[in-house]
């Protein structure tokens, strides 16, 4: 079975599992989970690699029982170290220590070695590695803060790391909110199980209707940039905003959706991301789990250690009150947004792409705010204007499209060519005289993306006012029959399957 | 010291902090209700508020703080000690 939520054997799976869930006594139900969470990860090939996951849940084990079971600050600290060292430790030494020897090795080319000085080690990281661990480390770490109870059985904790729906690209997990839910017995639910079951077929919608169609066209310029120069660049990136927002915001729909149907609630990825206004509100709005995880377990310890205490101090006296406050802030959020682009993979396109580019754009952002607000006072702009907020949702989207150029490139040298070549080819006829049709959509295929973007469109304005769901529920039953069949149809004509029928594996899986 | 007096300091940190003499907070004051408050804020608000009142949060505190009431809770409990 292949690891994503879109092949036909996965829904099989799922199917099955959902009636034995609501057909055994209720007190078997998270057992019953955890069963299937590790026949999902073998049947995906894991195979041995199921012990990673299962060690992680052991360290967190062996940590949370030291914690419970002393008030001693130096053994509760050391329970906290034990197993900060080895989960982060383990991630790593399987995600980053070529990320290491890659670097190494090219800045030796750059002083004209033309070999690899180090070797880049082969490893099989295990799946969801990056997204477990997040959720174990937190629930350690808020079990040390006393804000959340040490749970005493390894298996409810294996259950909680492994999780089937929120292993492949999360939500990333926090257990003083959602752990409890997974261990009491859920009651079938008629409304909770078809609502869970709509939000997947949404989810189907954006991945096979919208995001693997977008993907044809992403592919052709981004594997031949030399060949699309220009306009060619800025179109085929817009595309893959698009299909990066719809694949995994479609692909935390089936799993928050999946979930639902067990009754089990997994907080929210996503919140329309695209119609933020700057890129602060942005990274509260897209991957909303990984942002909160960062700012609480590294923003906040960071900024409250010794040293970053006496350094504000210090430059508050030396450059005054708001300037010194500004650079301790700025000084953490550094090491904050290169842990959040080296979280995507040890590689300097996300390290920049998805990390320092972002830090960038907010001190900017921080720094020029008094000159905007200076500018628009003497030309008589009203700053909560309708329009200054278009102007600033489409500016956001294009700093963001930045980011994203780093993120698909095949490296960080790519993006970079491909940034040059964006700029320096001036030729914004093929949006009109349809070299457009020759990248991988012709007319039709064309027509069938806009449609559908539309159609996602319309959904998150309408979003804006609550769940469109329960607007659907409460509608007659023939119309509510109407708009979910035709849904149905829609994405199982006109989804995009691929050759073979092997559909979109999740962009953010490999993470 | 009352919890008047605490709202009343609160106030004239809050004030300096966010450099804006109209801030006034209550009970039920949140990060919303105050435009500058946001994460990149948070720490140097607690910090001040510690400074002025000569106490410590814990991290667990820092981050599971709903409201300025809950914060004046924590302070009022501290100091009393």
């Amino acid at each position: 079975m292949p690891a994503t939520f879109t092949s036909f054997y996965f829904l099989c799976f799922y199917a099955v599992s959902l009636l034995i869930y609501y057909i055994i006594p209720g007190k078997m139900q998270w057992g019953f989970l955890l069963f299937v969470s590790g026949a999902f990860y073998l049947l995906t090939g894991n195979g041995i690699l199921i012990l990673y996951p299962i060690a992680a849940a052991l360290i967190a084990y062996v940590s949370l029982r030291v914690m419970a079971g002393t008030e001693d600050v130096k053994k509760r600290r050391f329970a906290l170290f034990f197993a900060v060292v080895l989960l982060v430790g383990s991630l790593a030494v399987l995600k980053y220590v070529n990320f290491g020897i890659n670097t190494v090795n090219g800045i030796a080319a750059l002083w004209g070695k033309g070999w690899d000085i180090v070797n880049p080690v082969r490893f099989l990281a295990p799946l969801g590695i990056s997204f477990y661990t997040l959720s174990i480390l937190g629930y350690i770490v808020d079990v040390y803060n006393k804000i959340a109870e040490p749970q005493n059985n390894f298996f409810k904790l294996t259950l909680y790391g492994m999780y089937f729906p929120s292993i492949l690209s999360g939500p990333i997990l926090r257990y003083r909110e959602d752990g409890e839910q997974f261990f009491v017995p859920h009651p079938f639910d008629y409304r909770q199980v078809t609502f869970g079951m709509q939000r997947m077929v949404w989810g189907f919608f954006k991945i096979l209707v919208i995001s693997e169609r977008m993907n044809l066209v992403v592919n052709t310029v981004y594997d031949n940039y030399t060949q699309y120069p220009g306009t060619y660049i800025w179109f085929a990136t817009i595309c893959f905003a698009f299909q990066l927002y719809t694949n995994f915001s479609g692909s935390m729909d089936i799993a928050l959706g999946m979930s639902q149907s067990f009754g089990i609630y997994l907080p929210e990825n996503f919140e329309n991301p695209f119609f933020s206004k700057n890129i602060s509100e942005y990274w509260r709005r897209w991957h909303i789990t990984l942002g909160v995880w960062m700012k609480e377990y590294v923003f906040y310890p960071l900024l409250r250690t010794g040293a970053f205490t006496s350094l504000g101090k210090k430059m508050r006296r030396k450059f005054g009150k708001k300037r010194g406050k500004q650079f301790s802030t700025f000084l953490a959020m550094f090491i904050l947004w290169f842990m959040v682009g080296i979280w995507h993979g040890g590689d300097w396109k996300f390290v920049i792409g998805s990390g320092l580019l972002h830090w960038f754009y907010i001190v900017s952002g921080e720094l020029l705010t008094p000159f905007f607000q200076k500018g628009m006072e003497k030309f008589h702009i009203n700053p909560k204007g309708r329009w200054v907020d278009i102007f600033r949702m489409f500016r956001t989207f294009f700093l963001v499209n930045i980011g994203f150029v780093f993120f698909r490139a095949a490296s960080a040298m790519d993006a970079w060519k491909m940034l040059k070549g964006a700029v320096s080819v001036w030729n914004p006829w093929v949006l009109a005289d349809g070299s457009l049709f020759s990248l991988g959509l012709d007319v039709i295929e064309t027509v069938i993306a806009l449609v559908s973007l539309l159609i996602l469109w319309t959904i998150s304005r309408l979003q804006k006012n609550g769940s469109v769901r329960e607007r659907i529920e409460k509608k007659k039953l023939p119309v509510r029959f109407v708009i979910w069949y035709a849904l149905l149809f829609y994405i199982i004509l006109l989804g995009y399957y691929g050759p073979g029928y092997s559909a979109a594996e999740f962009i953010y899986q490999g993470f | 010291m009352t919890r008047e007096e605490v709202f009343a300091t609160l106030n004239e940190v809050f004030q300096d902090v966010f450099d804006d003499e109209s801030i006034t907070v209550n009970e039920e004051t949140t990060a919303d209700d105050i435009e500058d408050w946001d994460s990149l804020e948070h720490i140097n608000l607690i910090a001040a508020v510690e400074q002025e009142f000569g106490m410590k949060f814990t991290m667990g505190q820092v981050v599971t703080m709903k409201n300025v009431g809950e914060m004046a809770d924590i302070i009022m409990s501290q100091i009393a000690d």
